[in-house]
């Protein structure tokens, strides 16, 4: 069975500071894949290297089998592998159909679609956002606009989103519908999501990466990982460090 | 929207006509001929700057590189305008795109910065080398173009009918300007000026899509200057320095940049500013000066781009009113 | 070429060099500042640069005041002179996403202003502007005359330069300035008073810039032309430094000025310009954070 996301050993350094030290994870399809980890570990990083945003020192990443190491960022959005932003970004001066449309123009020819905005519509009605369709994007709540990030994510059909801190900023009900929506979408597509929020993690995620220095020091069903004495101690150690 | 459409066929009439309506003086057909001739290169700078976000500060080089282009291949070898002017075209264009490709990487103030320093390394070039150029002197009585005619005869687009030239000229690269933002590379273009890195992350390769427009731009350039050549009849170094490319971006910011209408806006108001006030020439930098000082820090939207956006928040704010009230 | 010929040469490069790589360095250090503190990148450095020469030519040239006089009443003006501009043109601005190039063209748009005024005035009375010699005569290096009026501007410009760097990494002010070069968040959560911070850097930058043109005025003959090659020269010595670093100003300037000296003896100085411009795209294209960046 061909994973759908395979990173083996990869290396970054900044000036002397490795943000991933000889780092593999690899994600199988239908699976949700959940990484945490204290602030600076280099999982916002991994992302970045995975996706083409970084130019990696070392390693070789695969999605669904095929090599995406050295590619450009659209090149690989194109293949398949896509992902949000820690911070929310969309386009705050256009409308949300703009943003949509923008969204899909790169890829709705390769999915056989004779408009970029085929299936949208259903998109909207899924996310809640149907009625904010001529919206700008800036008037939106912080919550609508996560909702949009993930329809302009989806309606590229990818193979797998990588979601970067998805329920930052959210209050605990908004958090729940997140989380609901997620759950809601694993059967279309995979995904990966890096958490802070412990609660987020166990919900969603069939299998856990614990990152610490760029390195993974864990890797289980979450449950299994909150019990792992290693993590307790390293995790919780290095989170106090980095909050000093 | 009929109203709408009736109005642009009015506009395009009028910018036809006017050349005609003018043609008793000279003073003010010559200023009339050169507002469209602003109209065509801020246009072109438009595209890039207003609708890609990139401050183009080697256009005018790139002008010079097609007006000299056009005058050699017309005045040494005896080619014709129309096809000497599109050879310009395409020299301004590879060249934009040669010296212009590395800096695309550069993010905001760096890439303005590499195109004020090719700008200036543009024009130190042209005044060396004389035998393109004429160098500092410049280049003068560069002929008007010519059509030629069965058996063996030509006509000069001279005085008016040059003049209508510019209009169509001007008209033409409006229009084709119009039709690039309303088409796929458009809107990438917007989604690049509004966020480059969301865009790539989308799927869509910014360099590359930036390296188009900075083509099409450029070949706009090319265009213009060798009209610019053919209508003026001289250039020099000085006719494409970097205050020129100043004074095209001023008529872009001031009329509205990412707009269509706005540089013809633009140009209507600010073109013949220099030549109205012909004893005040020497006061002219300061004029221009102070409107760029004026345009950034009080009219970042130009003049029609902020007429657009009043109108669309006091439309939006009446129905917001009128739903709140239903 | 005898012997003689090329020490006097060589001599005449170096002490060229010197001053007007001093020179450089000043200014290019207050366009540093400038832009490394506030985000401001100054397109018109170089018409401030050629307005302290130009007033110190009225004072001391048509007026008759005492070089020393002039300098002090160019210097000292320019404080409020750049409190205003800092008022209405910098502070609007402090927190627009986009404000490096809303500045740089606006500050073009200011050069432009300034370079049609100098047109409209001086550019009128003169073509040049030299200033009589604040210090007469000359000091003999081996063969070679080195006028003591510029052996004065060298060694005044080297102790500002010295004075500088230690304002900078022993001055509480200096430090807070360096300490929001490198990360203007942390600065604040350490107390900086950010705004405080930009107003005095631009005060300084300004006064540096000033004083490189008084510098320049007393030392050599200049004209009108002399404000956008130096406002290139800056950027570009800014560049290839790297924004923010006033070492990297200080070392860069003074090989600037070397190769100017020496590019001016025995070819053209356009083409010492020209070179500058290469090196500046070469390092805005390859490495833009420049060679001493942190």
């Amino acid at each position: 069975m061909t994973k759908v996301l395979d990173a083996r050993g990869l290396n970054k350094s900044f000036g002397g500071v490795w943000a991933l030290k000889d780092l593999s994870v690899d994600q199988a399809p239908g699976e949700t894949l959940g990484m945490i980890g204290p602030n600076g570990s280099g999982k916002t990083t991994f992302i970045n290297a995975v996706t083409g945003h970084l130019a990696l020192d070392g390693g070789e990443v695969f999605l669904d089998g095929k090599t995406i190491t050295g590619r450009k960022p659209h090149v690989i959005a194109q293949a398949g592998l896509i992902r949000t932003y820690q911070a929310v970004r969309v386009y705050a001066q256009l409308p949300v159909s703009e943003n949509l449309r923008v969204a899909g123009l790169p890829h709705f020819r390769r999915l056989g679609f004779s408009d970029p905005l085929d299936g949208a519509e259903d998109l909207l009605v899924k996310l809640s956002l149907k009625e904010k369709t001529e919206a700008v994007a800036g008037s939106l709540t912080l919550f609508e606009q996560r909702r949009l990030e993930l329809a302009m994510r989806l309606i590229s059909r990818p193979k797998l989103i990588m979601l970067d801190e998805p329920v930052g900023g959210l209050n605990p009900g908004e958090i729940r519908e997140m989380i609901q929506l997620l759950k809601g979408l694993r059967a279309e597509c995979g995904l990966f999501v890096i958490e802070h929020t412990m609660k987020v993690i166990m919900e969603l995620a069939d299998r856990v990466v614990v990152l610490v220095s760029g390195e993974m020091i864990a890797n289980g069903a979450p449950a299994a990982i909150l019990q792992d004495a290693n993590v307790i101690r390293q995790y919780l150690g290095a989170v106090r460090a980095t909050s000093r | 929207m009929a109203y709408r459409r009736a109005a642009l066929v009015g506009l395009v009439i009028l910018a036809l006509a006017l050349p005609f309506l003018f043609s008793a003086s000279r003073f003010y057909a010559f200023i009339l001929g050169v507002t469209y001739l602003y109209i065509l290169w801020s246009s072109g700078m438009n595209l890039l700057s207003g609708f890609t976000g990139l401050m183009p500060l080697m256009y005018a080089g790139l002008a010079g590189v097609g007006a000299y282009t056009t005058v050699n291949l017309v005045m040494k070898f005896g080619v014709s305008f129309w096809l000497a002017m599109p050879a310009g075209a395409l020299a301004a264009a590879l060249v934009g795109v040669v010296l212009g490709l590395p800096s695309l990487r550069l993010r905001g103030f760096y890439f303005t910065l590499s195109g004020l320093v090719i700008q200036t390394a543009l024009t130190m070039l042209f005044v060396y080398i004389p035998q393109f150029t004429g160098g500092d002197t410049g280049i003068s009585q560069i002929p008007p173009p010519l059509i030629s005619l069965p058996g063996d005869r030509s006509f000069p687009l001279a005085g008016v009918w040059l003049e209508e030239a510019l209009a169509v000229a001007a008209l033409l690269t409006v229009y084709v300007v119009h039709r690039v933002t309303q088409s796929t590379l458009g809107k990438y273009l917007v989604a690049i000026r509004e966020d480059d890195l969301l865009t790539e992350a989308l799927g869509i390769g910014v360099t590359r899509y930036r390296v188009l427009a900075f083509f099409i731009s450029s070949l706009f350039a090319g265009v213009g200057g060798a009209f610019y050549a053919h209508y003026v009849g001289f250039v020099s170094p000085r006719s494409f320095d970097v205050l020129t490319s100043l004074n095209i971006w001023l008529i872009v910011g001031f009329g509205g940049q990412g707009t269509i209408l706005g540089p013809i806006v633009g140009a209507v108001i600010l073109a013949p500013i220099p030549y109205l006030m012909q004893e005040f020439y020497l006061y002219k930098d300061i004029v221009y000066g102070s409107l760029i000082v004026f345009t950034t820090i009080f009219l970042p939207r130009g003049v029609y781009g902020s007429l657009l956006f009043h109108r669309r928040t006091r439309t939006s704010a009446r129905g917001k009113s009128e739903a709140a009230r239903s | 070429m005898t012997p003689e010929g090329m020490l006097l040469n060589g001599l005449a490069v170096i002490t060229t060099g010197l001053i007007v790589g001093a020179i450089f360095s000043l200014v290019a250090a207050g366009v540093t500042i400038m832009y490394g503190t506030i985000w401001f990148p100054n397109a018109s450095n170089g018409q401030f640069f050629i307005l302290a020469a130009l007033l110190m030519w009225s004072l001391v040239a048509n007026w008759g005041l005492s070089p020393f006089l002039a300098a002090v009443v160019v210097i000292a003006g320019s404080i409020p002179f750049s409190l205003i501009l800092e008022k209405f043109l910098v502070r609007p601005f402090y927190n627009v996403p986009n404000r490096n190039i809303v500045y740089f063209i606006m500050t073009l748009g200011l050069a432009q202003i300034f370079a049609g005024a100098f047109t409209c005035t001086y550019g009128r009375w003169s073509d040049q502007y030299s200033l009589p010699a604040t210090w007469p005569g000359v000091i003999m290096l081996g063969p070679f005359p080195f006028p003591r009026t510029r052996l004065l501007v060298l060694l005044i410009a080297l102790i500002l330069l010295a004075g500088l760097f230690a304002f900078l990494r022993l001055h509480r002010i200096g430090r807070a300035l360096r300490a929001v070069f490198q990360n203007r968040e942390a600065a604040i959560l350490r107390g900086v008073d950010v705004r405080r911070i930009y107003r005095f850097s631009f005060v300084l930058a300004m006064l540096i810039i000033t004083t490189g043109g008084v510098l320049f005025a007393l030392a050599y003959a200049f004209d009108l032309t002399m404000a956008w090659n130096m406002a290139i020269i800056a950027f570009a010595i800014m560049i290839v430094g790297g924004p923010g670093s006033v070492l990297g100003s200080v070392v860069i300037g003074m090989i600037f000025g070397f190769t100017q000296a020496a590019v001016s003896l025995f070819a053209s100085p356009t083409l010492a310009a020209f070179s500058y411009l290469i090196v500046m795209l070469i390092i805005l294209l390859v490495k833009p954070s420049g060679l001493f960046a942190r």
